[in-house]
């Protein structure tokens, strides 16, 4: 038994996997914890789908696609604030355009360069083939997400749950809502790599949904949000080593989805 | 809980590599003269929208517990939104503590009719009240809580028993309630207070009462209200009616609150 979680670690990739996951897992679970009180889950899915594009370009230009990812997710907010921004599109319209759009935009260029091969890793993850340079970047981005939760919590809780007070006392809760939809897309950035683009939306809405069943205030909700995340994740990643031929970005959410499930039938009813 | 020292020093050290900025720029504090003077106002319920009152003049003193009665639609949350500063003045003039509405201001506190808050939120009620604070510090700045003034609000306003409740399990008088605590916390010196009797039982009702009108009380209230007896119990009764506003009652009766 004890053999069965000690083999894998002796493999260098799946040592290298397991702090991928363990810092994206702490990553999403606590900007999740806002995707899913402030029901932005539609627009986390948006933003994880269309770095599609921005990826296949970037390696289609030879440039990192990173940051063709990033781009691409900036792209994909901006498009989706300006939509929305003119009466007669409600957010939800204009998300699901920029959704569909750069979605298919990806498509159609992964189609054209002949290169679906290439690419199925992004759709679906590749967690074994995560390099040093990729931990690097997932690491610098869990810092740069943490720390500026941290210094802006307060502010982004009262927004979060009071709109008009936190506008009645100067603190811009739009500049927030636009900060918040960065990190959101800065996180989806460095996840892609892992659970792939149409995957990343668990990690960011499970186990912040399990949290906000069994937290009663936000830092425990995050708190339950990462055991949930970095447990499941960990767990995803033994059981697509063990069993042949399930994917680890299918993995992880299956098994980020258990906690969920148990969480939600033991909540009561109201 | 006591905090684990590891988390309170990542967090001290997180807070030490920004900057404190202030949400908005400090205002003076003290109420001289007139807490509201407004000459010729001009708003609409929304941008872009019908004005729904175009010259309306009035002034309100220092301490004046002022009531603003209508029939719906006459333009009283707009009229308490405009000088929050949540909708913009279309023309005319007004001086909200000696300054233009805006918003950004700790002296003044406005309670919706219908709050709009985030429903489920992982927010204790004391948390809630705690937020009060906020507006006296700025970004990047750590508040710490448990403080006695967050307490005495609470008690004030009949909460002690609920202060770890998460307030979507509360009822609207007692969400209400704790509304009016985070505003005594704020220690604002205008209340524009639109229907607060509106959700509130016979307790949740004594208690508001008893905080609103209290003698020693130094602020300045402004409340909107369908209720006659609310109105009477106030100094000032303004009445806007067609888009135009006349005094029902001036100040009267309460003469220790002008001081």
């Amino acid at each position: 038994m004890l053999e069965l979680l000690l083999e894998p670690l002796r493999e260098p990739f799946f040592q290298r996997a397991l702090v991928a996951v363990a810092l994206s897992g702490v990553t999403c679970a606590c900007l999740g914890a806002y995707v899913v009180l402030r029901r932005m889950a539609f627009l986390s899915t948006a933003l994880t789908h269309s770095i599609l594009p921005g990826v296949v370009g970037a390696v289609l230009l030879g440039l990192s696609p990173y940051v063709g990812a990033l781009a691409a997710a900036l792209l994909t907010a901006g498009g989706i604030a300006w939509l929305s921004a003119r009466r007669g599109t409600s957010e939800d319209s204009a998300i699901g355009v920029m959704l569909s759009v750069m979605f298919a935009a990806g498509i159609a260029l992964m189609s054209a360069a002949h290169a679906w091969r290439d690419f199925t890793g992004l759709l679906f993850g590749s967690v074994v083939s995560v390099g040093p340079a990729d931990l690097l970047i997932v690491g610098l981005t869990t810092l740069v997400v943490l720390f500026l939760l941290r210094v802006l919590h307060k502010e982004l809780e009262l927004a979060s749950f009071d709109e008009e007070y936190a506008e009645l006392i100067g603190a811009r809760p739009a500049w927030l809502r636009a900060a918040l939809l960065l990190l959101v897309a800065l996180g989806a950035v460095a996840c892609v790599r892992l659970v792939g683009a149409l995957l990343t939306t668990a990690l960011f809405v499970i186990p912040s949904a399990t949290g906000v069943l069994l937290g009663r205030t936000l830092p425990q909700v995050m708190g339950w949000g990462v055991a949930c995340a970095v447990g499941g994740g960990v767990a995803g990643l033994y059981l697509s080593y063990h069993v042949p031929g399930v994917p680890s970005g299918a993995g992880i959410v299956l098994c980020c989805a258990a906690p969920y499930l148990v969480a939600r039938l033991r909540a009561p009813r109201n | 809980m006591k905090p684990n020292p590891w988390w309170s020093a990542l967090s001290d050290a997180c807070f030490g590599l920004v900057p404190r900025v202030p949400y908005a720029e400090p205002d003076p504090r003290g109420c001289a003269g007139s807490a509201i003077e407004a000459a010729g106002l001009a708003a609409a319920a929304r941008t872009g929208g019908p004005m729904v009152f175009t010259d309306i003049s009035f002034s309100i003193p220092c301490g004046c517990r002022t009531a603003l009665i209508g029939p719906n639609g006459s333009g009283k949350s707009t009229l308490l939104r405009a000088l929050a500063g949540l909708v913009p003045i279309q023309r005319g003039s007004a001086q909200v503590l000696g300054a233009p509405p805006r918003l950004g201001r700790a002296r003044l506190a406005y309670l919706a009719q219908r709050p709009r808050l985030t429903d489920p939120f992982p927010l204790p009620l004391r948390r809630l009240v705690q937020m009060g604070t906020y507006a006296h510090h700025g970004w990047f700045e750590e508040c710490h809580h448990g403080d006695e003034a967050v307490e005495r609000a609470l008690a004030l306003l009949g909460l002690t028993a609920l202060a770890d409740r998460p307030v979507h399990s509360l009822s609207g008088g007692q969400l209400q309630r704790g509304l009016l605590a985070r505003a005594a916390v704020q220690g604002a010196e205008l209340l524009l207070l639109d229907e607060p009797f509106v959700a509130l039982d016979q307790e949740s009702r004594e208690i508001v009462e008893a905080y609103l009108f209290a003698p020693e009380a130094r602020f300045t209230v402004v409340l909107a209200t369908h209720d006659p007896a609310d109105a009477a119990r106030c100094d000032r009764v303004l009445e806007l009616r067609g888009g135009v506003l006349r005094t029902v009652q001036a100040c009267a009766g309460h003469p220790h609150r002008h001081a």
